[in-house]
């Protein structure tokens, strides 16, 4: 897995090369050093789990962009963390089998589209560069760029993105959402079976229950 | 077709469109040190490139120029109205272009010259420049309008063109243009 | 080779909203019912609070009927036909009542007399010339009893506003008076829905807290709701939502003469030489099955009741049974819920828990409850505001031009917001019109080999008007209460929807209507039909109260008439 520090390397280079001020503005977010953040040093150490659909290049190109789409800041971690990327793998194993091949398509068209476009893979790009073109896939300025796509480069970034969602935010019984770091996002309470009056009112502030909906056993599992 | 050219057909045009108005706004010259006048834009401006904003140089606004804005548009779709691939305003009256490459992280400050600069929300619903990326087939022509306003409107960030014209409305004083090409060509059959 | 059962008096096809309650007088009154399902029994150990599974993916159905015969749409003749890729009507015991909201209406009395009221009050130009509209063959008051015993009998939480003419500000004052109050008070407020109901106080609107079919307390011997959420396509983990798989049907059976059959997938109804309904055959497992019935009673959702009859081709019948009047599948109208308002308030909501069903409404905007004098539509719109929001919900929330979808703003945004927009239910008045119609599509096929039904239609201008209107209400109110931000929808297009109506509708006229006054076919004098297929107006209110009261109406009739019926 490519780590944040690679990545702000890398960023810190292709900066310097293109003497272009916004790109080395971009990669280090003002007044923050994410190298030394706690939770990118988590994002290093944590082995991946065995993949059971897609292909490690796949996967580590997968976490480059999920690492743009709900970055890693100081304010908390993100989308790498959360196991977006692992959510992701198993549906492609299981329910979402039917979009095994957009993914293979689909990634190989992006890594295309980074050389054809900024001349080099995408997790070599300068996390400004990376963005510009991943706004490029979203808005579909990449669908007839030669690279080949299937369709519309918004499609697959449209899918990819409610992917990503639905493992940084869904119940952590499918492998998104690893520590709650989705919820503790969104300041979400937690699955509860039961609620008071209190809980309610504006202003409470709820414990957060951090748990999945089948950790309770009242449940048949999905 | 060249610039002196494309500056007649423009101010024509404009002469027509504004016979309404009090005074003709005068016409602003606009050049780029790296686009050429009905030339091919180069690659990193497009989206088949880096997808940076390109420098643009205006001169000839008259005395009581206060802001600029600038809007880049596509009348060659397939679709009714032009479509807009970006939208600055606020752009200050000292100013006499943007420089390459305009932030797309809104967080990062507009280069000093420009600033208290703002953007506005393109056809690719975001409020950054966004290049060229035309279906393939024929070659695109792209417009780098620039107005000169002589008032300070209070302008919030995000508007579309249209509700932008629809501000400045009365207030233009000066404008130009500067026209270039692109083309995709059809990806090759599998 | 289809094999033969036995006979049954009467045969439900399809145990959802209409048909589950339709099963419980007959079998009380001594009648031996069959009802053929298509899905299976589900239970509250299948109702986990689990958005992926609930909202995301295709909810635990054993069975996804609904799902594999989607009804194609376009918008006119001319236009080109679109496909949803699913549909979240329910199959199962209990059918959609097991994961719907809840919210449990009776129709305004304005809506049953929509022509002659309009045609009174304001003239008959009134009334948009392509509209087929017609009134009811009888008023609100015919069918109160039966609003009243479908609440008593299922459990139904609210207020009244309107107690035999007597009106109470804490209830609904727009509604139809009512013989007693509701068995059960409302669902109780949250702070943001009790901020809302102030806000609308203060604009001199007459809030209240909405009717559920959910229980407020412990209700025939079910426990009360828990407010925990996942309420919305979710079922409940605690039996308090009163769908028919856990009032209804349970008592049916155990009378001893409700024979429930499960993954029975009924395919035609049978006709006899006479033009009568002989039973029915469905398919269990690839095995075909005829069920012989004196009486059949079609309850399979509006779509399914359509493309059944327009399936069932017979000698006596062959445009489709009960179809020699070309009327089935026209008058056909799904609810405009579209053209929704969300607001971004800079305080957080705090509405993570609780359910649709749980909020406050508004229905001075609704029906003829104001003067259209000097306005260019007729009827209106509720405005339903609740608290319900579920994590990948409230991450996809709109931006409101703030942020864009993703990166490094938009997580900021996020932490920030996610607890701090709300979005309006907006159910508005919709009309038949000439060219809105069903019929089966000539090309997409279900699994089994037979056409899915495709949908014809389009909002035309009153529903355009009354959106733009009750939008304007609805960020006036938002507004009002503190809101800094809105957004509006589009009224979208009339594909598919959960708020279906007409198709069989009901009346007098058998030129223009497929079912009589009591709901049995103009033209099959042993078919009845269930659900909203046979409602002609749709209110601004939930549709599946009426048709329940409609369901019991129609077995009650059975049973007094069941001589002139069944032989
Ligand atoms: C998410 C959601 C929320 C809703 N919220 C509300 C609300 O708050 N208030 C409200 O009033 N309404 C609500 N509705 C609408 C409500 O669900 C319907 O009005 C109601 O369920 C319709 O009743 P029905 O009996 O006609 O159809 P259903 O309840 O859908 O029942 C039809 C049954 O027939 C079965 N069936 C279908 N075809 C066949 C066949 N060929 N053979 C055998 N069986 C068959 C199905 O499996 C199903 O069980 C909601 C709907 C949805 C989807």
């Amino acid at each position: 897995m490519i780590s944040r520090r690679d990545l702000l390397k890398v960023a810190g280079a292709a900066a310097a090369g293109a003497a272009t001020a916004g790109a080395e503005r971009a990669a280090l977010p003002a007044g923050a050093a994410p190298a030394a953040h706690p939770e990118s040093l988590h994002e290093q150490s944590s082995p991946r789990r065995p993949l059971e659909a897609l292909t490690a290049d796949e996967a580590d190109l997968l976490t480059a962009i999920v690492a743009r789409l709900i970055p890693s800041d100081p304010s908390g971690p993100g989308a790498v963390e959360a196991g977006a990327v692992t959510y992701i793998d198993r549906s492609l194993a299981g329910p979402l089998s039917s979009s095994r091949e957009a993914y293979r398509r689909g990634l190989a068209a992006l890594e295309r589209y980074a050389t054809l476009s900024r001349g080099q893979p995408f997790r070599e790009l300068s996390p400004t560069d990376q963005d510009s073109l991943l706004i490029d896939v979203e808005t579909g300025g990449a669908t007839a760029s030669g690279a080949g796509f299937d369709g519309s480069s918004a499609a697959f970034f449209a899918m990819l993105k409610a992917h990503t969602w639905q493992g940084t935010f869904g119940d952590p019984y499918y492998g998104g959402n690893q520590g709650f770091v989705g919820w503790a996002m969104l300041g979400y309470p937690g699955v509860r079976t039961a609620v008071t009056p209190d809980d309610q009112r504006l202003g409470a502030r709820p414990v957060p229950l951090r748990r999945s909906a089948y950790d309770t056993d009242l449940f048949n599992k999905a | 077709m060249n610039r002196r050219h494309l500056l007649l057909v423009v101010v024509g045009t404009l002469a027509v469109v504004l016979a309404g108005e009090a005074r003709a706004p005068q016409s602003l010259i606009v050049t780029s040190p790296a686009i050429k006048a009905g030339e091919t834009i180069p690659r990193d401006y497009t989206a088949d490139g880096r997808n940076i904003s390109p420098p643009l140089q205006w001169s000839g606004a008259p005395a009581s120029t206060r802001e600029f804005a600038v809007i880049c548009d596509d009348p060659d779709v397939p679709m009714p109205q032009p479509f807009v691939h970006w939208v600055i305003y606020k752009i200050p009256g000292t100013a006499t272009g943007l420089p390459e490459n305009i932030p797309i992280d809104p967080a990062t400050p507009m280069p000093a010259e420009i600033a208290g600069a703002v953007q506005g929300t393109s056809g690719f619903r975001r409020p950054i420049y966004r290049g060229p990326a035309p279906p393939p087939g024929k070659p695109h022509h792209y417009h780098f309008r620039v107005y000169a306003i002589d008032a300070v409107l209070d302008l919030k960030p995000g508007l579309t063109k249209r509700e932008l014209l629809e501000a400045i409305q009365g207030h233009i004083v000066g404008e130009g243009e500067l026209v270039a090409i692109y083309e995709r060509k059809p990806a090759p059959q599998p | 080779m289809a094999q033969t059962l036995k006979g049954a008096d009467v045969v439900i096809i399809g145990l959802g909203a209409a048909g589950g309650i339709a099963c419980l007088p007959l079998a009380e009154a001594g009648l031996e019912v069959v009802g053929l399902e298509a899905g299976t029994w589900l239970t509250r150990r299948d109702f986990a609070p689990d958005e992926i599974r609930n909202n995301v993916r295709d909810w635990p159905q054993a069975v996804q009927k609904a799902n594999h015969e989607v009804p194609t749409h376009r918008a006119n003749a001319s236009a080109p036909t679109t496909r949803a890729a699913s549909h979240p009507m329910m199959n199962g015991v209990g059918g959609t009542t097991l994961h719907y909201w809840a919210q449990s209406w009776r129709l305004n009395p304005w809506d049953f007399k929509v022509v002659s009221e309009t045609t009174r009050r304001y003239g008959r130009a009134r009334i948009p010339a392509e509209s087929t509209v017609e009134d009811w063959p009888f008023g609100y008051e015919e069918l109160e009893p039966y609003y009243d015993k479908v609440e008593w009998e299922t459990g139904v939480s609210g207020k009244a506003g309107n107690l035999k003419g007597e009106l109470d500000l804490r209830g609904n004052v727009f509604e139809g008076p009512r013989q007693r109050e509701y068995p059960m008070p409302p669902l109780r407020g949250t702070g943001f829905t009790d901020l809302m109901a102030a806000a609308a106080r203060g604009l001199g609107w007459r809030p209240f807290p909405g009717p559920a079919q959910i229980n407020s307390r412990t209700f025939q011997d079910r426990s009360p709701c828990m407010y925990h959420g996942y309420c919305n396509r979710g079922g409940c983990h605690v039996d308090a939502k009163n769908g028919t798989n856990v009032t209804t049907i349970p008592r049916a059976q155990k009378t001893g003469r409700f024979r429930v059959v499960t993954r029975a997938h009924v395919t035609t109804i049978d006709v006899d030489a006479r033009g009568r309904v002989s039973g029915v055959r469905y398919v269990t497992d690839g095995q075909e099955f005829v069920q012989p019935a004196r009486v059949v009673l079609l309850g399979a959702y509006v779509y399914e009741n359509v493309r059944l009859l327009l399936l069932s081709k017979s000698k006596a019948f062959p445009d489709g049974l009960s179809n020699n009047h070309g009327q089935v599948g026209r008058h056909y109208l799904s609810h405009a819920t579209g053209a929704s308002v969300t607001a971004l308030f800079p305080f957080d909501l705090n509405t993570w828990y609780g359910l649709p069903a749980q909020g406050v409404a508004v229905d001075d905007w609704a029906d003829d409850n104001f003067d259209h004098a000097g306005l260019d539509f007729i009827g209106g719109g509720n405005l339903w505001i609740y608290s319900d929001r579920r994590p990948i919900q409230a991450a996809n929330m709109n931006t409101f031009g703030r942020a864009p979808g993703w990166g490094a703003q938009w997580k900021a945004f996020i932490r920030q917001s996610a607890d701090r927009a709300n979005t309006a239910y907006l159910q508005k008045t919709t009309l038949p019109y000439e060219a809105n119609y069903l019929d089966l599509d000539p090309e997409v096929r279900d699994p089994l080999g037979f056409p899915v039904l495709r949908i014809t239609a389009d909002y035309r201008d009153n529903e355009r008007r009354i959106a733009a209107f009750i939008q304007d209400k609805m960020e006036a109110w938002y507004r009002a209460a503190g809101a800094i931000d809105i957004v509006r929808g589009p009224l979208g297009t009339m594909g598919p929807n959960t708020h279906a109506y007409g198709g069989t509708r009901m009346g007098d006229n058998p030129e223009t209507n497929v079912v009589d006054r009591w709901g049995f076919s103009h033209e099959v004098p042993n078919l009845g039909i269930l659900g909203g297929s046979v409602m002609g107006t749709s209110g601004a209110h939930n549709p599946t109260l009426t048709l329940q009261a409609l369901a019991w109406r129609t077995a009650d009739h059975l049973v007094r008439s069941w001589k002139s019926i069944a032989e």
